[in-house]
């Protein structure tokens, strides 16, 4: 234990090598030049011939050559522009505000000089199996994950961290796994377990856990824009809760990712489909619907498809092919006549663009009662209704018409129309800027589609297209997630783009490599992810030397293990089982918990209905989803607003948080009731305190550690001690009735001691 | 001495001592906070972006006076006394095709000229119109540009509000006041850059709000506006539980710390250091709030000038108090969101009620500023979403009518912070549907208020999907003409 303040190099396991810097590397186009380019040429010499200048492209090498090729580099055209002192002749043009630096300008000249080499995007090529890389005898490598990052450390002059302690490890693995801390009995039964094999059983259990799916779905939810209002004006209620169930189910049950992406894109036309695939298609109704009257429907129900097509290109591509809705993409190979292609797809529902007044929107199904546990005959997916539209209101001069609404035994679901409704390119993409002169068929971008034999021609064959072995961007997207959520940044930090403004992978080749083993297991999700929690790079140590944050902040090159911020929905639910009283139970209507007074009416038209009872201890996957007032303390701590297709969210570090977690009422009655659960457990105030902190930190507290909780403690009771009314003022705080049998000072004071253990920066962070 | 005492005197002897070395860095985030990706450079985030302000800034901070709900610019600015003798004619198709119209009132069988009910006066120097339900504000007349060929594209209240605070009709965009907490940081040490606050008039109830209008969209949340609630606390848990004193949370407050410092030690991981000092600005917070709402210590005077609502929490009145106490306190971006505008029928009953509720007090809050020499760099801002129709929604009669939602034209005004006062920007037609001259759109607006900030705001960008996106997205011009002579 380190006793005081001063930095010891030996306690740094993963201390800084030292070492001549790597000579230059030759000039890499993707990694190198193709950033520049695109960020400071396409603009006006990229694919888009609408602002192309000079009839000049730059994006691909067979247009360029006029200007690249040369004896020596400043003898080349493109050079001799960037160089330019004279206003009229150099480029970028001031006028852009993009000024080229110096370094760039260094680096294309390098490029220039070395024949100007092209390569095609690396995350257009299918992925290639690599070869686990050679790294020395006395490295540990658990798995070949462990080659691929001991590989790079060298160059980066990093070092492996040791394993964390066990302790440490099954509070990591609990929370990555479940969400949630483990029991002081499960982390006991972990100390005490010798097998070789204890770690490795861990992991199978809490894979097994039904926690997982719950704990799992939600960034799949944030992705998919899950919520159970409309999101625009009034924000009007929604019935999807089957669907968020079919997804922690499908998660629970190990589904296999092709699988889940074919059967929530286009389930409902799989043959003999079944209820729950049909169900699974909700995914493409989980946007947002304008309700607001006076509303155009043919200009939303535009936005409606086009947020389908944006969902699927973020969540399953990993691509922003919301770009070219109005014009070709700026950087990468997709003109906007193929984002109206894509568009075609999800076109032909028979749909409404306004939607109802509270409910929801056709299409949609009736779920029989005895949902999720179906029959066989009930498990056969149905005929929705046909769409009916009625006048909004009845007084003179409204001309809105809206469908009929879904009650809550409903679900939207998609639904092919026989008659195909055309689809047009929109110029601009305006709803009413259609180019008649011809309807467009579905199609997939070229870019992307190299291996098929023949264009997918309704949304079934889209999703197969998606999940093709030999699709270059679906496992990459997939795995990368998975990794982001273990890691807290993936091996692409942008995990919303690989297209060519993303950022390359750290370790192109790990990436390859996890994205081949999901699908050579058939895409395997729990096997994969397995394999990552398996490897000695994830079991390593989160402790950090200064040198260490200097040379890689934000852990990239994973010489150490991950340490950040709990998701707020772990957050709470942490709090809550900490303190017994989280009710575990799977799925159904979402709750509403404890929020703010007046939360909605204050600003809105609506009232929030609290919930009394078991509802207010469910786990925050099933907290009431309102989009346009999501809450505040979820938010606070950087949830996704579910507005949008959301996979990648800061994580902020504010006083907001603090005021969250010291004075909610959530996180004052979870301190309460754990304060209360330690003293009906044990008398010797030692072992109520140790308790405390082993149900938030799993770990024993040091001897300093326990001096000071002791102290607190006792700073805490001389204030309630003479002073019955504020005790019990603070231990009626949350509608879990106290223990009258307990001292009521003693277990004020005890109460602030837990909301201070819970305000511990550890109490919140997987370390 | 009682032992525990004598440990406690002699922890916090040594908390005071043991304060100075809590990194000075991680103290200097504050309320600015840190994002994991920044914690190696905590200190960046609450100053802004290196390179701003791009150039001088005429104005330091902004309070924008949201009028949510659409007002009628043909009833409080858009002096059209022609109007009059066209009352009840159709509205020609020409000046106002159909495909213009909501679908609210694009089925009536006739859309019948509705002048305004009101008396329109030329005042201060300068001659500005006013309706005479604008009273107060009119007194400050040669301190506003009103703009009357404002203009957008959406129809409808949601698109439209997100428009005007995002630049853009679909959600997901950061709000004006988290792009101007994302390039300029934050001036206080103990309240957040920006603050939005809301109020509903004594007329109907309003157009509800989202969180939308003041979040930070794609840029970090630490950028998004803090709402102060309209009743309680105004902050949301700013108070301590019941039976928690100051002290209470003040030990507590030094044993978290005293317990992260060891956890820092033993993990190394700066995040830890920005949480403590955090949670030591979490504390500032708590201790400065009940000052900055405590209104006893106004003049009688100023007070009075606001109006009796201004005690009432929630009131349009005591946020312009407010507002200005927080301007004071180095609060960046102070946006109000009145609720009510949206009259589609009574309309002259409705507004004069929404008048009544707020003229005073917006004129209070520029006299206020101006008296105490902020006005100069203040910029005030004051508009809604969208304008009203020429036709009457609904029977039109000599006393009453309503009007529908109109993007086509509607009038705003800004004031001091660089602003030329007592003129007048733009033209409508003879009906108010069209802009005839000097057309502002939503972008021109929001550029406008950047340049004023000393930001250029086609270099005010943020990376997000593979594109360095705006708040005025690849549009937007700064109105010169408005400036100040010698500011632009």
């Amino acid at each position: 234990m380190l006793r005081n303040n001063l930095w010891l190099p030996t306690l740094w396991i993963a201390s800084v090598v030292t070492g001549a810097p790597a000579a230059d590397p030759p000039i890499d186009f993707s990694r190198d030049v193709q950033p520049i380019l695109a960020s400071k040429c396409w603009n006006c010499h990229g694919p888009d011939p609408q602002t192309r200048e000079g009839g000049l492209r730059l994006d691909q090498r067979s247009d360029a050559e006029h200007v690249l090729a040369a004896e020596k580099a400043s003898a080349s055209e493109l050079i001799r522009r960037v160089r330019a002192t004279d206003p009229d002749q150099k480029m970028p043009p001031a006028s852009t505000k993009k000024p080229l630096t110096d370094a760039e300008i260094k680096v294309l000249e390098s490029w220039v000089e070395q024949g100007a080499p092209y390569a095609e995007h690396w995350a257009f090529r299918s992925p290639v199996r690599p070869i686990p890389p050679a790294v020395p005898a006395d490295a540990t490598v658990r798995n070949p994950i462990d080659a691929f990052v001991l590989a790079q450390l060298p160059s980066q002059q990093l070092t492996p961290s040791p394993a964390a302690d066990r302790t440490t490890l099954i509070r990591r693995l609990t929370f990555d796994l479940t969400g949630l801390p483990p029991t002081i009995a499960e982390v006991d039964a972990f100390l005490n377990d010798s097998s070789e094999y204890a770690y490795e059983k861990l992991v199978d259990r809490l894979l097994r856990s039904s926690r997982y799916g719950e704990h799992m779905a939600v960034p799949w939810l944030d992705a998919a824009r899950y919520a159970d209002t409309d999101g625009y004006q009034n924000d009007r209620y929604r019935y999807m809760h089957v669907w968020r169930d079919w997804v922690v189910m499908a998660l629970n049950e190990n589904k296999p990712y092709d699988q889940f992406i074919v059967e929530q894109i286009a389930g409902d036309m799989l043959p003999d489909a079944t209820l729950k695939q049909q169900i699974a298609t909700g995914f493409c109704r989980n946007h947002r619907i304008n309700s607001e009257d006076g509303s155009i429907p043919q200009e939303w129900h535009v936005e409606n498809v086009v947020d389908r097509v944006d969902t699927m290109g973020t969540a399953i591509l990993g691509l922003t092919v919301g770009c070219a809705r109005c014009h070709d993409h700026k950087y990468d190979p997709l003109s906007a006549k193929e984002y109206y292609q894509l568009f075609a797809y999800f076109n032909n529902a028979p749909e409404w663009g306004i939607g109802p007044n509270n409910g929801n929107s056709p299409p949609f199904i009736t779920v029989p009662k005895s949902w999720p546990d179906l029959t066989p005959e009930e498990n056969i997916a149905r005929t929705p209704a046909a769409l009916e539209l009625r006048p909004a209101r009845k007084e003179a001069g409204n001309g809105l018409e809206r469908p009929q609404a879904g009650n809550a035994q409903t679900v939207m679901v998609m639904h092919e129309m026989e008659t195909p409704r055309p689809t047009y390119f929109l110029q601009r993409g305006q709803f009413d800027l259609p180019d008649k002169s011809n309807v467009l068929a579905p199609a997939v971008p070229a870019a992307l589609s190299g291996f098929l034999d023949r264009t997918p021609r309704n949304r079934l064959e889209l999703a197969e297209w998606l999940v093709d072995p030999r699709h270059p961007l679906t496992a990459r997207v997939a795995v990368n997630r998975m990794w982001q959520q273990f890691f807290g940044v993936g091996l692409v930090k942008t995990a919303e783009n690989f297209g060519l403004q993303g950022e390359p992978p750290s370790h192109p080749d790990l990436l390859d490599w996890l994205a081949l083993e999901l699908i050579d297991s058939d895409w395997n999700v729990k096997a994969v992810q397995k394999q990552i929690l398996m490897s000695a790079t994830y079991r390593q140590s989160s402790a950090v030397s200064p040198a260490q944050i200097a040379a890689d902040p934000d852990n990239r090159w994973l010489a150490r293990g991950p340490r950040f911020r709990l998701h707020p929905f772990a957050l709470r639910d942490t709090m809550l089982a900490s303190s017994g009283l989280l009710v575990e139970q799977i799925g159904g209507p979402p709750a509403m918990p404890y929020m703010p007074p007046k939360i909605w009416s204050s600003i809105s038209n609506n009232k929030y209905k609290q919930d009394q009872g078991s509802q207010l201890y469910r786990r925050s996957i099933y907290t009431f989803w309102r989009r346009t007032i999501p809450p505040p303390n979820m938010v606070n701590f950087n949830s996704a607003e579910r507005e949008v297709c959301v996979v990648r969210k800061d994580r902020t570090n504010t006083p907001l948080q603090a005021l969250t977690l010291m004075n909610n009422i959530t996180f004052v009655e979870a301190a309460r009731c754990l304060a209360e659960r330690t003293l009906q457990q044990t008398a010797d105030q030692t072992d109520v305190l140790v308790s405390g902190f082993r149900q938030l930190m799993a770990r024993q507290p040091t001897p300093e550690e326990l001096r000071l909780i002791q102290q607190a403690y006792e700073t805490f009771y001389l204030r309630y001690e003479t002073d019955d009314a504020s005790a019990l003022q603070l231990l009626s705080v949350g509608e879990q009735p106290r223990d009258e049998s307990l001292d009521a000072s003693r277990h004020a004071a005890l109460t602030m001691t837990m909301s201070m253990l819970m305000n511990l920066d550890e109490a919140i962070t997987k370390e | 001495m009682h032992p525990v005492r004598e440990l406690q005197t002699h922890l916090h002897r040594r908390h005071f001592f043991g304060r100075v070395g809590v990194g000075m860095a991680a103290l200097s985030t504050l309320l600015s906070g840190s994002s994991a990706a920044s914690a190696a450079s905590p200190a960046k985030s609450s100053r802004g972006l290196a390179d701003l302000p791009h150039f001088k800034p005429q104005a330091r901070r902004v309070i924008y006076l949201f009028q949510s709900g659409g007002p009628s610019q043909l009833d409080l600015l858009d002096y059209k006394p022609h109007l009059q003798q066209r009352f009840g004619e159709e509205v020609p198709q020409s000046i106002y095709p159909d495909e213009r119209k909501t679908t609210m009132s694009n089925a009536q069988a006739a859309f019948a000229t509705t002048p305004s009910l009101f008396a329109f006066h030329q005042r201060g120097e300068s001659g500005l119109w006013f309706s005479e339900l604008l009273q107060h504000t009119g007194q400050l007349a040669d301190e506003l540009c009103i703009v009357n060929s404002m203009h957008t594209p959406a129809i409808n209240h949601d698109p439209a509000i997100t428009m005007l605070q995002t630049g853009s009709q679909i959600p997901g965009r950061p709000s004006a006041g988290a792009w101007l907490s994302y390039g300029l940081g934050n001036e206080s040490s103990e309240l957040p850059a920006f603050v939005a606050m809301s109020s509903r008039g004594s007329g109907k109830t309003g157009q509800p709000l989202y969180d939308r209008l003041w979040g930070s969209g794609f840029l970090p949340s630490v950028h998004q506006g803090v709402k102060f609630r309209n009743q309680g606390a105004p902050v949301l848990d700013i108070y301590d539980p019941p039976g928690v004193d100051a002290q209470t949370r003040r030990a507590m407050l030094d044993y978290v710390r005293e317990l992260n410092e060891r956890k820092f030690q033993q993990m190394g991981d700066p995040e830890i250091q920005t949480r403590i000092a955090q949670y030591e600005l979490a504390g500032r917070m708590q201790a400065s709030v009940p000052e900055l709402t405590d209104f006893r210590q106004e003049s009688a005077a100023v007070l009075q000038a606001y109006g009796p609502d201004v005690k009432r929490q929630g009131s349009y009145a005591h946020n312009c108090l407010m507002a200005r106490r927080l301007a004071e306190r180095g609060v960046r971006f102070i946006q109000l969101f009145h609720q009510g505008w949206d009259q589609h029928n009574a309309l002259p009953n409705q507004i004069r009620k929404q008048c009544k509720d707020t003229d005073q007090a917006t004129a209070a809050l520029l006299k206020d500023l101006k008296s105490r020499g902020m006005l100069e760099d203040t910029l005030v801002i004051w508009g809604g979403e969208f304008g009203r129709t020429v036709y009457s929604q609904g029977k039109l009669t000599k006393q009453n009518y309503g009007r529908d939602h109109h993007g086509n034209c509607f009038s705003v005004w800004l004031a001091g912070g660089g602003i030329q006062g007592g003129m007048t920007y733009g033209k409508t037609d003879d009906y108010s549907v069209n802009v005839v001259e000097n057309g502002m759109e939503v972008h021109d607006l929001n550029a406008t208020m950047l340049h004023l900030m000393g930001i250029d705001h086609e270099r005010l960008v943020f990376p997000f999907q593979g594109r360095d996106f705006r708040l005025t997205d690849v549009h937007g011009r700064v109105v010169e003409e408005i400036l100040r002579v010698g500011n632009s």
